[in-house]
């Protein structure tokens, strides 16, 4: 009798446990405004691609949460019930952690930081490979031989996306400047105005940037210069001027993340090593003006007609060069990057030897300027 | 006399005590009326509304101490800031010194080899020093230059934010922190001790309150107060008795930065353990604190009451974001409706208003 008492017991406390685990409720913690059209807009757009798709999963947000306040909001989220908790900016790191130790029942999991625990993971989707292929783009456009770059802050992640446009530039126009403007803001629209302008004035007449508006574009499409977008598809805003861009796709890792919290492959107890790093080949991140346009076809006979000598193959055209180097990327046995050696900082260091990539850690905290940027580079090694 | 319609408004020469504590506390409640349509606006039934934040902020201890924690800062800057105020130097600044205070208490956390048990004290006397001395940089400004206080406190806030983040991009720049723009994280003995289950820094708290006390012992009782209150209230009169203007506005921007210092230094030392960028330290507290000061009327220990006030405002902005799925700006429109009702609501203050007729009056004047 005991022994039934117990077999019962057990059936229902699993059928208990399987029960909640079918149904999350995902709480997404950003630090800006999901009207920002850049990183938190993203975020919040696969936020709600996953909730539409998924009956099972319930999700909730808060904007503009402050860094120092994350805690705060994370237990209020707990109170209110989720299961699966996001956060969304860097600086929400520590204070991710000491939630993550203090509720080992809940699922944590933070983009763009490096600490873990068994209930909490890491992601990013990551653009440099993008910016590279941008970067092709540019150096084919340019006819003054400088190309504007407005910058956010001089941190690894954006000088490392600076670096891969700028290599970009200099395989199709060896010759050819990308110069810098940092405004140390991720989302000021007068700044990035003012850093725009400055950059005409300085003979730049094509233009990208790290900014969480579409401030740039407009600007340079006022001038009737060409630009590429940043993290939204930017095309509505100049059709006649974005060639390009980039766009993320966070839902792919979101979907991926919920799905396998609700078939049970992650729990609370084996996060410690997970750490997405998703670029073109999980589709994570596209290149294009918006999705599905590669490349404006505006920009598309100014591109076949640009032709050079490459060492790798032969006579071609930008246009052909970009959907190669694209579809290197993007097939899952990867092979080309961006950071492949040699490579030499501006400083004249060779920082990737002849024939190596760089790995993941060197990537993320990358503090040197590849030959060819011109500007201030505060933190330069 | 004047005549508004029907009414007619008679100045005071000062407004008692039930008058004003009457006025405020109908603001308040006016401005919470007012924000009733944006409830409506987002589809949400207010009073329902109202009651679920009520609920959320005063359901648990846990949930309650969050009004007190954003409390610490405004009580710190609140009371320096009636102050200033009682002396008619409108502070502005009181951000700018909330960093001024991070940045002196970081760098003792961060490079200053001190024995563990020195370093707290130490962070709390540099971070009041260096508060107090970008309050007194107005003063000078004032005193030598006669440039104006609110232009001078306000454009301090600007440097000393930019201060702040060239700190973090540039020679600060935590090694452990993969290039982002932040400071390591404090030692251990650098951080303040909560009470529990709360992240309430008790110390920070207890300083404010003990300070409130003092601030208003040395408005009320002693001679130096005195001459503040002279200062402020007649400055012509305060010369011909020959009060020393730069020594007292210099003692109450001394007082007045000093205690937003160390508002400073609770938030490095109890909340973030780091230097990071500006506005996620300051978060307007310095702003707030002025609201904070104007509804306490210059007296330091309803100031600390009226910081309670701005602490719920944020503890229930907090909640009505996570629960009520209301936009962030929903703190800003709460703290933007409180000022405006106050200081409208101030001519109840300085003026009594009865409801008369014509007649009334007329009769009055002839017999005169």
């Amino acid at each position: 009798m005991k022994r039934i008492l117990a077999v019962v017991v057990t059936v229902v406390a699993l059928g208990a446990l399987a029960f909640s685990a079918e149904k999350i409720k995902a709480g997404f913690i950003y630090v800006g405004p999901i009207g920002d059209y850049g990183w938190t807009h993203a975020h919040d757009l696969a936020r709600r691609i996953v909730d539409e798709k998924y009956d099972w999963l319930e999700t909730v947000y808060v904007e503009s949460v402050p860094e120092g306040e994350v805690e705060t909001y994370i237990d209020q989220l707990v109170r209110q019930g989720c299961n699966v908790i996001f956060t969304t900016s860097f600086g929400f790191m520590d204070g991710t952690l000491a939630a993550a130790q203090r509720y080992p029942n809940v699922i944590f999991a933070h983009a763009s930081g490096f600490k873990r625990n068994p209930n909490m993971a890491t992601y990013m989707a990551d653009f440099y490979q993008v910016y590279y292929l941008n970067g092709l783009m540019a150096g084919a456009l340019t006819k003054t031989g400088k190309i504007g770059y407005v910058g956010a802050f001089p941190i690894p992640e954006v000088k490392r996306h600076l670096n891969a446009f700028t290599i970009g530039v200099r395989e199709v126009n060896p010759n050819a400047e990308v110069h810098v403007r940092w405004i140390y803001e991720w989302f000021n629209p007068a700044a990035a105005k003012e850093a725009t302008e400055a950059l005409i004035a300085e003979g730049c007449d094509v233009f990208a940037f790290t900014e969480d508006s579409p401030t740039v574009v407009q600007v340079a499409a006022e001038k009737g210069l060409p630009s590429f977008g940043h993290y939204s598809p930017m095309y509505d805003f100049a059709p006649d001027y974005v060639v390009s861009g980039q766009i993320v796709h966070w839902e792919k890792i979101y979907e991926d993340f919920l799905l396998k919290v609700h078939n049970g492959v992650y729990t609370t107890k084996n996060l410690a090593h997970v750490d997405y790093w998703w670029l073109l080949s999980q589709g994570a991140v596209e290149v294009g003006a918006k999705p599905g346009m590669v490349i404006n076809p505006k920009y598309e006979a100014a591109l076949k007609n640009f032709v050079l000598n490459h060492p790798v193959f032969g006579r071609i055209s930008v246009y052909d060069l970009v959907f190669t180097r694209l579809n290197q990327m993007a097939d899952p046995g990867i092979t080309f990057d961006p950071f492949q050696g040699p490579i030499y900082d501006r400083k004249g260091r060779l920082v990737v030897p002849e024939g190596m990539w760089m790995s993941y850690d060197s990537l993320i905290t990358l503090e040197w300027a590849v030959v060819g940027v011109v500007g201030p580079w505060p933190g330069e090694p | 006399m004047r005549r508004v319609g029907p009414f007619l408004l008679e100045p005071r020469l000062a407004a008692p005590r039930y008058v004003v504590f009457g006025v405020s506390i109908f603001a308040v409640v006016i401005a919470l009326l007012a924000a009733v349509p944006v409830f409506v606006g987002y589809g949400l039934n207010p009073w329902q509304a109202y009651a679920a934040i009520g609920r959320g902020v005063f359901g648990s201890w846990p949930s309650f101490s969050e009004v007190i924690r954003r409390a610490i800062p405004l009580i710190l800057c609140g009371v320096g800031l009636t102050l200033a105020f009682r002396a008619q130097f409108w502070n502005i600044g009181a951000e700018g010194q909330i960093l001024a205070g991070a940045v002196a208490a970081s760098g003792v956390a961060l490079f200053l080899p001190v024995p563990d048990g020195l370093r707290l004290p130490l962070m709390f006397l540099t971070g009041f020093g260096a508060g107090a001395i970008w309050g007194l940089i107005p003063v000078l400004l004032r005193v030598k230059f006669g440039v104006n206080d609110v232009i001078s406190t306000l454009m301090l806030n600007y440097v000393m934010s930019y201060i702040v983040e060239w700190l973090v991009h540039g020679p600060w720049k935590g090694p452990t922190m993969r290039g982002f723009a932040y400071t390591d994280a404090f030692p251990l003995s650098a951080r303040l001790s909560y009470l529990p289950n709360t992240r309430v820094h008790w110390l920070t708290l207890a300083l404010g309150v003990a300070l409130a006390v003092f601030v208003a012992f040395l408005l009320a009782r002693t001679r130096t107060g005195y001459e503040i209150r002279v200062v402020g209230q007649n400055p012509d009169a305060a010369r011909y008795a020959g009060i020393n203007f730069a020594a007292v506005l210099s003692l109450v921007m001394l007082i007045s930065g000093g205690l937003a210092g160390l508002a400073g230094v609770g938030e490095v030392a109890g909340i973030h353990w780091r230097l990071r960028s500006p506005s996620h330290i300051s978060m307007n507290y310095g702003y707030t604190a002025i609201i904070v000061a104007w509804l306490a009327r210059g007296s330091p220990i309803a100031a600390i009451f009226t910081a309670l006030l701005f602490g719920l405002i944020f503890a229930a902005g907090d909640y009505m974001k996570t629960t009520l799925s209301l936009p962030f700006q929903i703190t800003g429109v709460f703290n933007g409706l409180v000022l405006f009702f106050l200081i409208s609501f101030d001519i109840l203050m300085l003026w009594r208003v009865r409801l008369a007729r014509k007649e009334k009056i007329w009769a009055g004047q002839t017999g005169s």
